[in-house]
């Protein structure tokens, strides 16, 4: 809005309107009220925005969403503004509007013999698993923004979390949506369903698509049994092939019981310890690489327990792993998962990281380890390896932190770089550059270099199909025909 | 000096604990069930003292279901040489585990006798108490710190408002409280070695003792719900509610 004439007639034309269907409570103007729905939090996106407005049912937002699209304003749909790739704030030019879905906060039904939870878009995470622990069933979905993330958030960006070695990511927990398309039409997919081969299954389209091509307004959720015993231990292995190796032989004898199953590398333990309180080392010696495992069942604890022992002592005999405690209650096993949480915040102040969210083939972990490890060090002599994850999805948090010398500044100008040779490695093996988080406008530019020109015009035609005016955030995973956005 | 340790099985410290609909008692069937906290203290103290050359044997006891043998396990791979499991359906109250210590004590002969200074599931904090003056020992309870000396013990208590350290001669009775230390992961080379060492399971009849229950437990209900807050809509109004309904000023 550079000229008072246009602001003039913004208002007019479109924030009017929007105020006569949301009403005053509805709808923020005030730019010291709209700044936490303006900035992200991690990594500095800050925006710009006219108004930040706030349905209170799926009708309102739907009514929003035909005054944009008639009026050709560009919308970007926000749920908790967790999201780590710029995707949920505008853009610094102030021509989006926020449309945030705070407000559509409730649980609709739950459905005990279906084992399903239709919920609002903006329930909470944490809510939602708590309702459902209520009722003695657990929604798996977990992250450490569960208290803050939405689950329309969480469906956009298709999010994974520590669990989905067992329950899969959100992808596999919908049963149902109902979404609002760009021209405003309500799609009413909520239907609790395990199987549906009715046509195509138009909700895995708006699973994972950043807000590009529709608002998730409300979602039929799959809900599985809550298990009674957890059992939880912390081995030390001498590499991550063996800590493959330990995986595949857990996965044959407990199969889907392993609900966790992290590889930790030890300088992050380290730096966890330094920068956290109350980290423990709970082994006696010091060992280059670690697995957090955690089965879970519905049986008692005792059996469980047993289960781990059994595996890990055949694992110990045949070498794989070096030695290991066993949590013998769930205080032990709360203050091992404080290793694991621990990491990430003492990285942050560990000095500059370059964060890499990408996934291999598990039966590549090991190899892309090595080469991205080698190729950094020839190129940047000093860095210091830093990688830990989900092992079991493939999916390893590569997040080399800057050499102990060496100016800040510096080491923060190789961000590109160490991205580049970091990716070309993980495409190179068939791998991902984003596994969980998205693309955004984080990855936005590298996309193109990593997707065949097939698969993205693919995306284009979507895109293009659903969204054909580009007002549904728009210069978020794709710029259309070279355009800026 | 011989070490004796008993170690209850509890529900776990962190397991919500939810009332049986009969209101019979609290439900254990299909929970997470660990050692009594203060039982590991203990263990791990006595664990301690045998690595300073202090403690030649620890002999772990638990008096229970057959699942207590699971404990037991768990104090044998923090350290413990050898258990015994007095094996009873019988909900255990502190004075039938008192005898049942008794007996073992003068079977086996421990100069030492650490426990937990109560357990979690029925905050009895009577056991250790109730043994003593059954063998007419010395007792240092709610203990923070212990030093082993010749023929005696420091032990450094937590009472009301600071600490007070009493020695003991020896044969002693030790409860341990919180800060006495932090008890180890076991670890799996050690999981390992417990699986072979001895465990040995007696009943309550072999020893003379009948552990049949004294108390009869008429009702277990949950605690009162709190009541949600209301909001007050000023100052004026705070204070009249303060003055008129919770009449605290
Ligand atoms: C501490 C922390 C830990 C995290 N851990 C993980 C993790 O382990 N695994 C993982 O996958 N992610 C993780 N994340 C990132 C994760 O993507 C988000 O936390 C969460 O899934 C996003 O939910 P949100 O409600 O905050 O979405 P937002 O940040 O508000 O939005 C994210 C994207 O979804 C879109 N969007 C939001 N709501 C809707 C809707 N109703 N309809 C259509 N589009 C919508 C937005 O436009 C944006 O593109 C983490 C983030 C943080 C801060
Ligand atoms: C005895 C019997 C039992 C069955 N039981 C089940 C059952 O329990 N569950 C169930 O889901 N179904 C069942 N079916 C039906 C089931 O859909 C098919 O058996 C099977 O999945 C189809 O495989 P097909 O190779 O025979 O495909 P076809 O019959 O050759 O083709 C089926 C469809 O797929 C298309 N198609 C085939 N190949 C390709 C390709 N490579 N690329 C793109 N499109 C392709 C065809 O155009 C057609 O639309 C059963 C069928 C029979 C005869």
């Amino acid at each position: 809005m550079t000229t008072t004439s246009s602001t003039t007639s913004f208002a007019a034309s479109v924030l009017d309107p929007i105020r006569a269907i949301v009403g005053e409570r509805g709808i923020i103007t005030d730019p010291g009220t709209m700044q936490p729905f303006m900035e992200s939090w991690r990594d500095g996106w800050v925006g710009r925005s006219p108004a930040v407005v706030l349905p209170d049912s799926a009708q309102a937002l739907a009514a929003v969403v035909r005054i944009c699209a008639e009026t050709r304003t560009p919308i970007v749909p926000q749920g908790g503004n967790t999201g780590l790739t710029g995707a949920s704030q505008p853009h610094a030019d102030g021509s989006e509007i926020v449309l945030s879905t705070n407000r559509l906060n409730r649980i609709r039904e739950i459905d005990l013999d279906n084992d399903t939870m239709t919920v609002e878009a903006g329930c909470i995470l944490a809510n939602i698993q708590n309702a459902a622990r209520d009722v003695g069933r657990l929604f798996p979905m977990s992250l450490a923004a569960e208290g803050s993330c939405q689950i329309g958030g969480n469906i956009a960006t298709n999010a994974g979390g520590v669990q989905v070695v067992r329950y899969g990511n959100m992808r596999n927990l919908v049963a149902g949506l109902e979404v609002v398309l760009p021209d405003g039409r309500i799609w009413d997919g909520l239907r609790g369903l395990r199987k549906d081969n009715a046509g195509y299954d138009m909700k895995q389209i708006f699973i994972g698509s950043e807000g590009t091509l529709g608002i998730v307004t409300a979602a039929v959720l799959k809900l599985s049994p809550l298990p009674r015993a957890t059992a939880t231990a912390l081995v030390a292995v001498s590499s991550p092939s063996d800590a493959v190796d330990l995986l595949t032989r857990a996965k044959g004898k407990v199969g889907d019981r392993i609900i966790t199953f992290e590889l930790i590398q030890r300088f992050c333990i380290d730096i966890a310890r330094r920068h956290v309180p109350d980290v423990p080392d709970p082994l006696n010696d010091v060992y280059p690489w670690y697995v957090l495992v955690e089965l879970a069942d519905q049986d008692s604890g005792e059996r469980l327990a047993g289960m781990l022992e059994g595996i890990l002592e055949a694992a110990m005999e045949a070498g794989e792993v070096l030695d290991g405690v066993v949590a013998a209650s769930k205080a032990q096993a709360d203050s091992l998962w404080r290793i694991r949480e621990g990491i990430p915040e003492g990285q942050k102040r560990e000095g500059v990281s370059y964060k890499h969210d990408v996934s291999v083939p598990i039966s590549k972990v090991a190899l892309f380890l090595d080469r991205a490890n080698a190729a950094l060090e020839r190129e940047f002599p000093g860095i210091r390896p830093f990688s830990f994850g989900h092992l079991g999805d493939g999916n390893i948090h590569y997040n080399p932190i800057q050499g102990e010398d060496g100016d800040p500044a510096e080491w923060k100008a190789r961000l590109g770089a160490v991205n580049a040779i970091v990716h070309d490695i993980v495409v190179d093996l068939g791998g991902s550059i984003s596994a969980e988080h998205g693309i955004g406008r984080l990855r936005i530019d590298e996309l193109p270099r990593y997707k065949s020109p097939v698969e993205l015009d693919m995306m284009v035609a979507l895109k293009m199909a659903f969204d054909p005016h580009n007002i549904m955030n728009p210069g978020k995973i794709l710029r259309l025909n070279g355009n800026a956005r | 000096m011989k070490i004796l340790v008993p170690v209850k099985r509890v529900v776990d410290y962190n397991v919500k604990i939810r009332v049986k609909a009969d209101g019979s008692g609290v439900e254990t069937a299909n929970v997470k069930m660990s050692m009594n906290p203060f039982d590991e203290i203990a263990v791990e103290e006595a664990v301690r003292l045998k690595e300073a050359g202090k403690a030649t044997e620890i002999i772990a006891v638990s008096v229970g279901p057959a699942q207590a043998q699971e404990t037991l396990r768990t104090a044998l791979a923090m350290g413990a040489d050898r258990a015994i499991l007095v094996q009873t359906d019988a909900e255990t109250q502190p004075l039938a585990v008192a005898k049942v210590l008794k007996a073992l004590v003068e079977k086996e002969g421990p100069t030492l006798v650490v426990l937990g200074k109560q357990a979690i599931d029925d905050d009895c904090n009577q056991t250790g108490q109730m043994l003593a003056a059954l063998l007419g020992w010395g007792q240092g309870t709610f203990a923070s710190k212990i030093v082993a000396g010749e023929g005696s013990i420091a032990v450094t208590r937590e009472i009301d408002g600071g600490l007070e350290t009493v020695d003991l001669k020896l044969p002693a009775i030790v409860t341990a409280d919180l800060r006495l230390n932090e008890p180890r992961y076991a670890s799996l080379p050690n999981i390992m070695k417990a699986k072979k060492k001895p465990l040995e399971t007696v009943t309550p009849d072999s020893l003379g003792v009948d552990v049949a229950s004294r108390l009869t437990t008429l009702k277990v209900v949950e605690p009162a719900k709190r009541k949600a807050g209301v909001k007050v809509a000023d100052v004026a109004a705070l204070v009249d509610k303060l003055k008129s309904e919770a009449r605290v000023i």
